[in-house]
Order: structure tokens, then C-alpha cells, then sequence
């Protein structure tokens, strides 16, 4: 008989430092979360991404043992949430028997947590059903749905990373809850973990492949005439193709209509029948990994056409949400400009909205989408003015983009940096989304960054890591 | 308190057969209008509702009773009572002008101009001490004490015109509905807005004047707006970079055309060192002969019509040069998304369930909060080159016709069957071209769906019944 599932749960301690946004160099006070997690096969223990960004220290506690565990992060996939850690002092796993991942529970099926939530020390156990399953937003870093499982059984602050136990066997790892929802909490179900597993086995994690089509429903009678097809309940509208995806705009095309996926019937509501649950099909998709390709069945031009499209994870430069590496910086003159990102947004308050402009909101979330030509691979903001004499009369308000340097476009930090080289006299001009420009005399600028830098204690003037890089 | 004004009143209009006011009586001369309108909902165009708004008047001249034009949208009846009685007088609109927030009412029955007296426009406004509110209040005339806070250049409640305004502060409450402001016997204003804060915005008397001087031609050439953008040059390296070794001088052009009025003369980048003869500072203000340093923005209406050359100074391309800026008229239906839509009830046609409608500010204040940013971003946009306008589909209503769509909701429209629609006519005469028995209807490129596809033949039927099971009178407003 197995061991008992608790024994392989721990209690993790992240002590953890995240940057500031809009000062980039500077990183907030170091505070400590609580989470779970569960020790897996190959010494790994698994847990949620979010349980463990941002950590300076991470200590793990077996159960009911005080000695404290040093632990490290070897993988992480924030756009699933989830995470392995290894421990160096072997010591840690002897005696736990590695939890085995089972199969995606059945709905109305009884799973029990595991984890140490807020509210005491101890572990903790709930039960609960599972309510339902079906795709939902992962919140960690906001920008796709992943398959999801809900239950009624209470997932608290520090579940998160703990399993969701069916049959000595974990069906889910803790994750999320939602605001205004009473007696519901959200595990990441085996097909997903699974994934992340499999993607590892590389010593790299590349994250969950995108096909970057919008699929829209197609229950409208006169549309599904228009293209020929039966008026059934099967196939959904291929509505938009987004921006980069290459191999997708080579095989496919806008208006087709996906009848099947990986063989199976897709809905006219691009729903998929996917283990008794009816779930977008998106979840076949994820199925595959970076660069796998996927049997799609097509309507196209009044006839049914096979397709093998291989799917990639997006380009970097096209990711939103939430990102997790410290953010770029440079410093010219006092100007602090960094990336335009979510997490930049989000930093300004939770009215980030009313001080934002539309026109720098369109840049982040609307303009990528359209084209590679419309595109700016990563928008570049005025996070801040320290102020100095040579720019204390700067006429151009902080949070807006800039479009152009010495005349050279700015579509990233790498292009900001090239363009303050590009001065044909003694002055570096800025213009901004707005229309708004500036200039700072060169001299007057390198003399005050000398003095803002020691003044206010930052290391360097600028730092360039491209994030997702 | 001393008063900084230093000029005498004048009579406006100088024949009226009536008592000449040399000491003002509230009572003679300050009335209540009582409007009686029709309201919209925007987001359900075709429902209409009654709404009575009071508020002031005072009688300038014979058969001339000035009031502000705030509340007159959508009128369709004016009564005034006078003396505190309660009997009602029908009165007519004269003229009214939404831009400046002006409007003048006429009254045929003698009996109305008994004892009435006529006040002078004062022809420059104190810059500070005390004011007096008058207004009507349950038949009797209420006075209340107010001081001015300062003059200054800024925008019109009712439009983007900018013009000299004041701004002074009082204990009145619910003010801004043209009481009127005097010093001793002069009329100073009319109030515009108040805030909780008591702060009251006034439409000053000489703005007003010009108002009426130019409505009473023949050929009004309308009030004009200057149609670009600018920024301070407080900071000396931009000077300098554009070559001009002069610290606080002139406001450089960030964007021109936004209104799409006037995109003549002026270039973006351009530095504006003199408007009409005034120099520029780096903040924007210039020396005003009568009432200090005020704001540019207010040059296009302090002595200048629509259409009028207005000498400026410029540096470009590392040279000063003379330009003359031709005055565009104010107009907001030029706009890509006109800002108000005055007078007239909302415009709107359905089709099959679908709701269209021109994108404008009511539409857009009436969604709120809520609405979706996109459209917040065209209405800030550069303007898109080619495009008159924006139409939406605004909802859907549920139906067999158009199931499949029912989420759709403000999404904005590209094409229809190939036909690129720029107000609401081009969806009318796009629908009657159907593509093979069907309309195909595309919306803007940024927008979450792209496309939808309606069945050409069904469509009347399908009209007709959803007018019907909605409780719509009419399939359009145009």
C-alpha cells in the first residue's frame, strides 16, 4: 500500500524581492509568502510558478519536521503556473515516496487537498467535488486560458502547489480562486502538468505552443451558407490569423472553418467533447509541444481539405502579461526609460486605467496584433524624470511612449540605446506618441547622470536583458 | 475693494424704445425660462422622454432676452415668467449659437415688455473684488454675494471653443444655469457651470457681446478654433536644438488638424513665436492689452472670426518666418467623432436586429466607464486619413436571423458588402448591394471579431419582425 499522500507535501517559504517598475534598478522589501507543494518522481519537488517568482531564499519543510530546507528553482513555466524545485541536501528526500500523476478526474468525482494554507501551521486537508471542467485565464501571468478543473473543496492562500489527491494519485495541482465566487477553487488538471513534465525532459523549458488563430462560433445560418457548409452544429470560423505565427499564415487561411482537430469534432461553437466535458477546442492545441504539429481537418473553399499545421511558442517580442525577469532600464540625462509592459501598467496603482492614455494602452494590447509592419516589438515608456538642472524643465510628462530618437525609430530598448548614438550635433532629441518633443544637451545630460547615479544610489545607468530572451 | 477694471459701460443696442437703466433693478430686468424637452437615451435611440429644465434670462435689448444655450437641446417649449408672477409668457428663439453657449429669445406679447428694462453689457470685465449673483427664486429675487477668483483663456461648456472666461466664488448653490453676474449696474455674465467647491464659471460679458454682434449679421462667419496642438518650450536645450539661442520664447506644434478643421500653414515641429502681434512665451501665454497674461488658446476668439488671416511669427528650419493661419470655423461634425450632436434626436438604423450607429461624444459618454477602450483611442487617434466618420454596431438584438451574433456589442465598422461606411447612409445604401445573397459586414482591423455574415433576402422580414417584437417605431433615424 502506498505511503501516505502527506508525507510527500511540503510547505514551502519564499522569501522574495520584486522589482519596481517604474525606478527598474531599485526591488521592493523582501517579504515572505507560504505555498505548497508535493515531491514527484527524480528528487524534483513540483509546485506553482507564482508560489516562487521573484524568491531570493526558498525553504522547504517535509512534513512534520522543523529542519529547514534550502531549495532552488530548476524550472519554471509561468504561463502554466507551474514549477520544479531541487533541494541539495539529498537528505531531504529520504523516506518520501514521490507522488505518481494520475489521470483528469472525472466531474462529480471526490478529490482531497493537500497544503499548508494560511490560518494555522499544520497541514491541511479539504474535499471537495469537482464542479466542473472546461478552459479558464491562468492568473499568474494573465494572458491565456488553460484547461482548468473547479471544485468546491476550499483552496486558501499557501494551497497554492499543493495536490489535489483522488485515489493515492494527484489529479491537480492548487492554484487560483475567483473573486466573488463562493466555495470554488481551481487546480491545474494532469494533462497540463504533464505537459510541463514532458517539455522539461530537454533541460529546457520552451512553454505551451500557440496556434495564433482567433476562433470565433459559427452558428449563424446565412454565414455557414455563404461557405458552403451544411447548417449542422459542426466547424468554428478561423476569424482572424494574429501576428507573428508564420507557418500558421502559411497553411491557413481566415474564413476556413476547423471541422476537426487531432480527429475530433469540433463543435459549431468550437467546443470539443474532451473526456465527457465539453472544452474549447484549444485544449487539443495544447496538447502538442513547441514545434509538434497538429492534424487539423479543414473546410475550405466549399470542400473538406487535412492540414498538419505545427504550432510554436510565440515569439517573445509578442508575449503579454505579466512578465517575471527584471525589467530593462536605461538612464539618459535623468529620463529613466524602460519597457511598456502589464506589470509596468499594473505598478501605477489599481487606477492605472485614468492615467494612462489610450493611445499608449493601444500601443501594449491592439497595435502587435495587426501587423508585423504596425508592430512595436516592445514599446519603450518615460518611467521617470529624476530631477536635475538640465532637465527640470523637460516639457514631456512621464508614462508616455517614445516613437523617435535622434530621428531613429524606437521600437525597443536595443533601438533607444542604437539611436543615443545616432546624435548629429550636440543635442539627443525624444518625440513621443503624443506628438510632444524634447531635447537634452549631451553634455549637460552625461554630467547630470553622473551625479543622479550617485545621488541616488544606482548601480548602473542602464541594464538591457531583453525579457522572455 | 478697489477694482482693477478701467472702462466705462456702453449700451449695446443703442434704439430701444424702452426706459434706459442707469440703476440696475433685478426685478425689471432678470427673468425665469422654463424648457420643456425631449431627452435620449444613446444607447436606446429611438425612446425619448419629457424633461423640464429652469433657469435665467435678462432682457439686453428690445425683443432680446439673453440667456446661455445650455438645456435648449431638443426644445420644444419656452415660457418665461418675469416680476415673480406666475403668469407665462410663450417665448421664440431668436437665434442660438451651441458653440459659445449663447442663445437669444424673442417674446411677442406687449404686454411682457411693460415695465421692462433693458441692462448694458459691461465691455470689460473687473479682474478681481466682488460680484452679484441675481436669479429668481419661488417669486422672489434672490441676490447672493460673489468674488472673483481670476480671468483666464479656456474651453466652453458646451464645445471646444476657447474664449476668455472668469471664474469667481460664491456660496449659491446649484448655480450654472445663466444667473446673472453684475458689478453695480453693469451686467459682468452669465453664470456657465459651478462646481461643489464654489467655484462658478462665467461667460464673460465682451465674449458674450461679440456673440451677439456677429449674430446679428447677415453673413455670420462664425466663431473659429485654432486646430493644433502645442507644448510648452520651458526647457532651453529644445530651443537650442532647433537653433534658437532665446530661452522662453514660443510653444512648438505637436500635432495639427486633430479636429480635422484647418490643417493649413502650420507644420508639426513648427516653434510659434507671435500670434497677431502678441509674443509668446514658453508657457503659451502672451501680454493681453486689456487683461494681462493669458493663455494663446484664446487669440483665435479675442478679436478674430472664422476665416480671418491671422498673422504669426515661426521658426522653422532654423529660420523665423511669417505665416498667416487661416481661422477655421468651429464645426464638430468635421471631427472623425463629432463631440456633441446638439438639437437633434439620435441617428441611428436597424437592420435584422443589428443597431447602428454614428460613433459621437454622446453615444460615447452615455456607455460610461465601461465602454470599450477602443473607441476611446479613435477619438484620441491621429485622425484616420480618408475616413469621415465611424459607425458601430452597437448591439444586437436576438433574433433567428442574426443568432450567432447576439454578443456582438459597439464593435466598429470597416465595410459593408465592400462598401467602406463612413456614417450611417453608407449602411443603408451598402445593405441594398448585397455579394450573392449576402451582406457581408467587416469591422475595423483592431477590433476582437472581423467579420459576420447576414442572409440579403431575409433581411426586410427579419427587420420588420424585430421592429415589431421590440416595440421600435421606426427602422432608422437618419
Amino acid at each position: 500500500m502506498a505511503a501516505d499522500p502527506e508525507e510527500s507535501v511540503v510547505q514551502i517559504i519564499n522569501y522574495a524581492q520584486g522589482p519596481n517598475w517604474v525606478e527598474p534598478w531599485r526591488f521592493s522589501r523582501v517579504g515572505s509568502g507560504l505555498g505548497s507543494g508535493f515531491v514527484i518522481k527524480g528528487k524534483r519537488i513540483m509546485t506553482n510558478a507564482h508560489v516562487v517568482s521573484w524568491s531570493k531564499q526558498l525553504i522547504v519543510h517535509r512534513y512534520q519536521d522543523p529542519k529547514p530546507y534550502r531549495a532552488t528553482v530548476e524550472f519554471i513555466g509561468h504561463d502554466c503556473d507551474l514549477a520544479i524545485l531541487k533541494v541539495e541536501d539529498t537528505a531531504f528526500f529520504e523516506g518520501i515516496e514521490p507522488l505518481q500523476i494520475g489521470e483528469l478526474p472525472a466531474a462529480r468525482s471526490s478529490v482531497t487537498t493537500y497544503g499548508y494554507p494560511a490560518g494555522g501551521r499544520q497541514i491541511s486537508y479539504t474535499r471537495g467535488v469537482i464542479s466542473r471542467i472546461e478552459m479558464q485565464r491562468y492568473a499568474h501571468i494573465y494572458n491565456r486560458s488553460l484547461l482548468t478543473v473547479q471544485t468546491d473543496a476550499a483552496i486558501n492562500p499557501g494551497n497554492s502547489g499543493g495536490p489535489a489527491i483522488q485515489d493515492d494519485k494527484v489529479v491537480g495541482v492548487s492554484f487560483q480562486g475567483k473573486p466573488g465566487l463562493e466555495n470554488a477553487g481551481f487546480f491545474i488538471p494532469p494533462n497540463i502538468i504533464k505537459h510541463f513534465l514532458k517539455d522539461i525532459e530537454d533541460g529546457k523549458y520552451h512553454g505551451f505552443p500557440d496556434a495564433g488563430i482567433s476562433l470565433v462560433k459559427l452558428t449563424n445560418p446565412a454565414f455557414r451558407a455563404s461557405l458552403d457548409l451544411p447548417n449542422n452544429s459542426v466547424g468554428a470560423r478561423i476569424d482572424r490569423i494574429l501576428q507573428p505565427f508564420p507557418k500558421t499564415h502559411e497553411l491557413l487561411r481566415v474564413n476556413d472553418v476547423i471541422l476537426e482537430v487531432s480527429g475530433q469534432e469540433v463543435g459549431s461553437d468550437g467546443m470539443i467533447l474532451y473526456a465527457g466535458n465539453r472544452v474549447h477546442c484549444s485544449v487539443l492545441f495544447d496538447e502538442a509541444q513547441h514545434g509538434e504539429p497538429i492534424a487539423l481537418k479543414l473546410w475550405r473553399a466549399g470542400e473538406a481539405i487535412e492540414r498538419e499545421l505545427p504550432i510554436y511558442v510565440n515569439r517573445a517580442d509578442r508575449i503579454s502579461g505579466n512578465q517575471h525577469k527584471d525589467p530593462p532600464y536605461l538612464i539618459v540625462g535623468g529620463l529613466v526609460f524602460t519597457e511598456l509592459s502589464m506589470n509596468y501598467l499594473a505598478s501605477l496603482g489599481r487606477n492605472w486605467g485614468e492615467n494612462v492614455s489610450s493611445r499608449t494602452y493601444y500601443e501594449l494590447f491592439f497595435r502587435s496584433q495587426q501587423s508585423e509592419e504596425l508592430a512595436r516589438a516592445k514599446p519603450v515608456v518615460l518611467s521617470k524624470i529624476l530631477k536635475h538642472p538640465s532637465n527640470v524643465d523637460f516639457g514631456v510628462p512621464t508614462r508616455e511612449v517614445v516613437t523617435t530618437v535622434n530621428d531613429q525609430a524606437i521600437d525597443s530598448m536595443a533601438d533607444l540605446k542604437a539611436a543615443l548614438r545616432k546624435n548629429t550635433d550636440d543635442f539627443h532629441r525624444f518625440r513621443f506618441l503624443s506628438g510632444t518633443e524634447e531635447a537634452l544637451h549631451i553634455a549637460d545630460a552625461r554630467a547630470a547622470d553622473a551625479m543622479l547615479l550617485k545621488q541616488y544610489n544606482i548601480p548602473t545607468a542602464e541594464r538591457l536583458e531583453l525579457l522572455n530572451d | 475693494m478697489i477694482k482693477s477694471y478701467f472702462t466705462l459701460t456702453f449700451v449695446l443696442i443703442a434704439s430701444f424704445g424702452l426706459t434706459q437703466a442707469h440703476a440696475f433693478d433685478p426685478e425689471a430686468s432678470v427673468v425665469e425660462i422654463e424648457i420643456t424637452k425631449k431627452t435620449y437615451d444613446y444607447r436606446m435611440p429611438w425612446v425619448s422622454r419629457n424633461h423640464q429644465i429652469h433657469k435665467n434670462g435678462i432682457l439686453v435689448g428690445q425683443n432680446q432676452i439673453l440667456t446661455t444655450a445650455d438645456g435648449f437641446s431638443g426644445q420644444y417649449l419656452c415660457r418665461i415668467t418675469k416680476g415673480g408672477e406666475s403668469r407665462q409668457y410663450i417665448a421664440q428663439i431668436k437665434w442660438i449659437d451651441f458653440y459659445a453657449n449663447i442663445a437669444m429669445l424673442d417674446l411677442n406679447e406687449p404686454a411682457f415688455w411693460q415695465d421692462m428694462k433693458p441692462v448694458t453689457l459691461a465691455e470689460k470685465i473687473p479682474q478681481s473684488g466682488d460680484l452679484q449673483i441675481y436669479r429668481w427664486r419661488s417669486g422672489r429675487i434672490e441676490e447672493r454675494a460673489a468674488e472673483i477668483i481670476r480671468l483666464y483663456h479656456g474651453t466652453n461648456k458646451m464645445s471646444f471653443l476657447q474664449h476668455l472666461k472668469l471664474t469667481a466664488s460664491s456660496e449659491i448653490t446649484g448655480a450654472g444655469w445663466a444667473e446673472v453676474v453684475f458689478d453695480e449696474a453693469q451686467l459682468v455674465g452669465l453664470t456657465e457651470s459651478a462646481s461643489k467647491d464654489n467655484r462658478i464659471n462665467i461667460l464673460p460679458a465682451p465674449f458674450i457681446a461679440s456673440v451677439i454682434e456677429r449674430n446679428q449679421k447677415a453673413d455670420n462667419p462664425g466663431l473659429g478654433t485654432f486646430d493644433f496642438r502645442w507644448m510648452n518650450t520651458k526647457n532651453p536645450a529644445l530651443l537650442k536644438s532647433k537653433g534658437l539661442n532665446m530661452p522662453s520664447r514660443g510653444v512648438v506644434v505637436t500635432e495639427v488638424g486633430p479636429r480635422r478643421l484647418a490643417d493649413n500653414t502650420l507644420k508639426s515641429g513648427d516653434l510659434i513665436l507671435a500670434i497677431d502681434g502678441f509674443e509668446i512665451d514658453s508657457e503659451g501665454k502672451y501680454l493681453d492689452p486689456d487683461y494681462g497674461r493669458l493663455s494663446i488658446a484664446g487669440l483665435a476668439t479675442r478679436a478674430h472670426s472664422a476665416k480671418d488671416n491671422i498673422p504669426m511669427t515661426i521658426w522653422r528650419d532654423q529660420a523665423e518666418q511669417s505665416i498667416a493661419y487661416t481661422l477655421p470655423r468651429t464645426q464638430f461634425s468635421k471631427s472623425l467623432i463629432p463631440s456633441e450632436h446638439y438639437d437633434a434626436p439620435p441617428h441611428y438604423l436597424v437592420a435584422g436586429g443589428l443597431l447602428f450607429q454614428p460613433l459621437n461624444g454622446p453615444l460615447m459618454r452615455a456607455l460610461g466607464e465601461n465602454r470599450p477602450i477602443l473607441l476611446d483611442y479613435y477619438s484620441d487617434r491621429p485622425p484616420l486619413e480618408g475616413r469621415e466618420g465611424i459607425v458601430l454596431l452597437s448591439t444586437v438584438l436576438p433574433d433567428d436571423y442574426n443568432r450567432g451574433y447576439e454578443d456582438i456589442s459597439y464593435t466598429m465598422i470597416d465595410q459593408i458588402n465592400g462598401q467602406t461606411i463612413h456614417k450611417l447612409e453608407d449602411v443603408e445604401s451598402a445593405l441594398a448591394q448585397p455579394e450573392a445573397g449576402f451582406h457581408h459586414i467587416q469591422f475595423m482591423p483592431d477590433e476582437g471579431i472581423h467579420q459576420i455574415v447576414l442572409d440579403s433576402t431575409e433581411m426586410p422580414d427579419a427587420t420588420k419582425r424585430i421592429l415589431q417584437h421590440y416595440r421600435i417605431p421606426a427602422a432608422s433615424s437618419l
